[in-house]
């Protein structure tokens, strides 16, 4: 008996730091599962890291070796990799000329980084030389060559590229221009324009809508959103760009307004898409289908969307003003897991919320990678299963 | 052997530890009482807390702002030159948003400002969060709105919402560039409000929602500084509109898991500091042991800190379940700083229990911290715990806080809620420093 008092009074002595040990146990129930998620800086804090207000990361991509490559936008825009074998991110210098890269990292078969840049408009080609050996840059220039304007008098919005073909495809800003750049002889071409004006609105709203990613079928053709929300395609054996019948869905009438925020092509053959009202997707090139698969948020805006090895979706939504969360959606069952905030507690030594959200990419096993895009911003990498 | 007895001893042991580590500090503090003048709010007993939101205009008047979880926030003034306490309105219906039944405008949660012009500027706040279920939804808060309250005719101008679903957390006002600044809640951005041009500014994001620090401190030039990681000092510089991270950090104490409300937090920043016109350098307190410390913004080139000691009860120094510090930092006119910790952990109804504001004094010029005691009304009734302190033109000190609530005189028994098992409400306590 009083061998229980005793372990029982000496428990009690040490239970209270213990069950205070972390932040309000409740508020780990809206967020990310915690053991399934991690962040990064943005180089090696405190000094060589891609300073605030230049670290929002806007673009991510995976190269065919594995490697993330990621570019940030705000005062300067940076390019950094992360090599899966070493686990942190690798700042590799900024963007000479650009302030922001907007969904417009495009890596080739060889490993070539190709770069839309904005507000100048140039593809920019980063050459991966050793980079295990290679310092950190922050303050340095990363080492790309300039390509030219895609279009002249346009930033590029955003990129996909086409491995096979070896060629580019891209939209511009503010008007919408529709251009391919063929990577042997490095000309670019414009092909039109997926959106002549801008939807009728208030008077401070003069952006016209275009998707704010690219996305290419199993046969190379190439697929977009612009005016009144149509998908658009570039058909690879026509090379001609043409307005497709079908719409991004949204709630009737506010078409106008909506854009496809991002895109994914299935192994199937299906492309799914996220759209600026936080919609979910599913467009059959075959059939010209497109299916509305619902809201999995609360929130505007499906600002990533990526595919793991099982099949599974997982995706981020809510804008500027929310707090991003992260879901998944299972094609099989046609159905929603809505995990939470996307959130990395490990204290004492980092805690930290993403509450904006604009690039995610999955990695070659199965790492997603989520950037957050805010004045200070990390590289969270969650683990799916 | 017969284990029996040693058992029994062991036993009590550890419950009579147990009990030690229960006790308040400073049994031999207990002795020492202080008593205050105190002015309740009235019709408002419903009003449960009062972070920063405390104000002595040049005039004398004590504005206050009073925060109401789930319920409309209120501006309060209390004029000593005629005894009298105002309700100068509901935050709510200010805004203009009374009849939409939405998340309402709780608090005020940072210190007013005075401008050139006499008017009082300052930030609204939201009270519940509900682990931001609601952040930007049609139900949930709007938005802080900034507002100026003009004595002379006795309205509030509402600037409008500044950052969207978000609450200024953390605020101060900047006479010479005539901007509202603040920190929001939950997104952590540096917003400011500036009133020459109605413009609106989000500067972006500077912390993590649960370690937003809480007082932004303004010197002489407008330059605006605020504190973020261990302890590190930030810079904006309203000329280049930048923000810029300074090589230094204030002192803080490491102290593993903490077992206090700064628990919850990441960080670890200053919790107040007061600026002194006349040396032009800072002073302030750290949120997790009440460390103080000067931070001179023009020494060098990035400024200077220099630890000068701690402002806690005595006897709670080193001790790990120190409270975290309060947002009751003031600069008397005698060059003395004061300062009220609580004795207990301090949250009003989060509060970990029942406790007694002590009155801590550091004298500026000689270098010596003083415990003046327990702080009591006069009629012996507890100062729970206090967040909000000022200094009047003629010395007095004021400061906004919990008192205990009991059957009293010409007093309702009314009471916000309960700490511990005490009712309490807020009330204005005052100090009138003996002229030196």
């Amino acid at each position: 008996m009083m061998r229980k008092i005793f372990f029982c009074c000496a428990l009690l002595m040490v239970a209270a730091p213990l069950a205070k040990s972390q932040r309000t146990p409740d508020y780990d129930s809206v967020v990310v599962p915690q053991n399934r998620i991690d962040a990064r800086d943005l180089g090696y804090p405190p000094i060589d890291v891609i300073p605030d207000g230049e670290s929002a990361i806007t673009a991510l991509a995976v190269a065919p070796n594995g490697n993330l490559y990621g570019a940030t936008s705000g005062k300067r825009s940076h390019l950094f990799v992360l090599n899966p074998r070493h686990g942190y991110v690798q700042p590799l210098g900024f963007i000479p000329g650009a302030t922001a890269v907007t969904n417009a990292l495009a890596v080739s078969d060889w490993g070539d980084v190709y770069i839309g840049s904005a507000p100048a408009g140039h593809l920019l080609k980063y050459t991966p030389q050793r980079e295990d050996e290679q310092p950190l840059r922050v303050k340095e220039p990363c080492e790309v060559t300039d390509l030219g304007p895609a279009v002249r008098g346009e930033s590029i919005q955003t990129l996909a590229i086409d491995r096979r073909a070896g060629v580019i495809y891209g939209l511009t800003f503010p008007n919408a221009h529709f251009f391919k750049f063929t990577l042997t002889t490095g000309t670019s071409a414009d092909l039109g324009v997926v959106a002549r004006r801008a939807p009728e609105g208030e008077k401070f709203e003069t952006t016209k809508m275009v998707s704010r990613m690219l996305v290419l079928d199993l046969k190379g053709n190439v697929y977009a959103s612009g005016e009144d929300g149509f998908l658009f395609k570039f058909d690879n054996e026509k090379q001609a760009l043409e307005k497709l019948p079908v719409q991004a869905p949204s709630i009737p009438g506010r078409e106008p307004w909506t854009r496809v925020d991002t895109f994914l092509l299935d192994p199937s053959g299906l492309i799914f898409g996220g759209t600026s009202d936080g919609y979910l997707f599913r467009f059959d090139p075959e059939s010209m289908m497109v299916s509305n698969l619902g809201k999995p948020l609360l929130e505007y805006r499906i600002t990533g969307l990526v595919r793991a090895s099982n099949g599974k979706l997982f995706g981020v939504g809510g804008d500027e003003d929310d707090m991003a969360r992260l879901f998944s959606y299972d094609p099989q069952t046609a159905t929603y897991q809505i995990f939470g905030f996307v959130d990395v507690n490990r204290r004492p030594y980092y805690s930290w919320q993403a509450y904006v959200v604009h690039a995610m990419a999955v990695g070659l096993d199965d790492t997603i990678y989520i950037g957050e895009s805010e004045r200070i911003s990390k590289l969270y990498l969650f683990y799916p299963y | 052997m017969n284990r029996r007895p040693a058992g029994r001893r062991i036993a009590v042991v550890l419950i009579l530890a147990g009990l030690c580590l229960a006790m308040p500090p400073c049994a031999s503090c207990a002795e020492k009482i202080i008593a205050l003048d105190y002015r309740i709010f009235p019709g408002l007993a419903e009003m449960d807390g009062n972070w920063a939101a405390l104000t002595v205009a040049h005039d004398g008047k004590v504005y206050a702002g009073l925060a109401c979880h789930g319920c409309d926030g209120h501006l309060v003034m209390y004029d000593p030159a005629l005894d009298r306490v105002s309700d100068l309105g509901n935050l709510t219906r200010l805004a203009g948003e009374a009849s939409l039944r939405i998340g309402p405008q709780s608090k005020i949660h940072a210190k007013f400002g005075e401008g050139p012009d006499g008017r009082i500027y300052f930030g609204t706040h939201a009270g519940l969060w509900f682990n931001y279920a609601r952040v930007g939804t049609k139900e949930g808060y709007p938005g802080a709105h900034w507002m100026a309250y003009d004595p002379k005719t006795g309205k509030v101008e509402d600037f409008g919402i500044g950052p969207r679903y978000g609450g200024i957390n953390t605020g101060a006002y900047d006479p010479k560039f005539n901007r509202i600044y603040g920190l929001t809640h939950p997104r952590g951005h540096f917003v400011y409000y500036d009133v020459a041009s109605r413009k609106a500014v989000d500067k972006g994001r500077i912390n993590n929602f649960d370690s937003i620090c809480r007082t932004l401190g303004i010197d002489d030039e407008g330059n605006v500084y605020g504190n973020f990681g261990a302890g590190q000092i930030y810079k904006y510089d309203p000329r280049t509109d930048e923000i810029i991270e300074l090589p230094l950090h204030i002192p803080i104490q490491p102290k593993g898991v903490s077992l206090g409300r700064d628990y919850n937090k990441s960080e670890t920043h200053w919790r107040t500091v007061v600026w002194d016109s006349q040396e032009k350098k800072f002073y302030g307190v750290d949120e997790s042991a009440s460390l103080l410390f000067s931070f001179d913004p023009h020494a060098g080139q990035y400024g200077e800190v220099k630890p000068l000691g701690q402002l806690c009860v005595e006897g709670m120094n080193d001790r790990r379940d120190i409270p975290y510090a309060t947002l009751t930092l003031a600069l008397g006119r005698d060059r003395k700083l004061y300062y009220a910790p609580p004795a207990k952990e301090f949250d009003y109804a989060g509060s970990s229990g029942i406790g007694v504001s002590h009155l801590i004094v550091y004298d500026l010029e000689g270098g010596r911290t003083e415990d003046r005691g327990e702080m009591r009304l006069a009629d012996g009734r507890r100062v729970i715990g206090l967040n909000s302190a000022d200094t009047a033109p003629d010395g007095t000190i004021y400061f906004v806080g919990a008192i205990e609530v009991r059957d009293a005189p010409g007093e309702q028994n009314e009471s916000a809620g309960k700490i511990g098992n005490v009712p309490y409400r807020l009330a204005l306590v005052i100090y009138r420093p003996k002229p030196r």
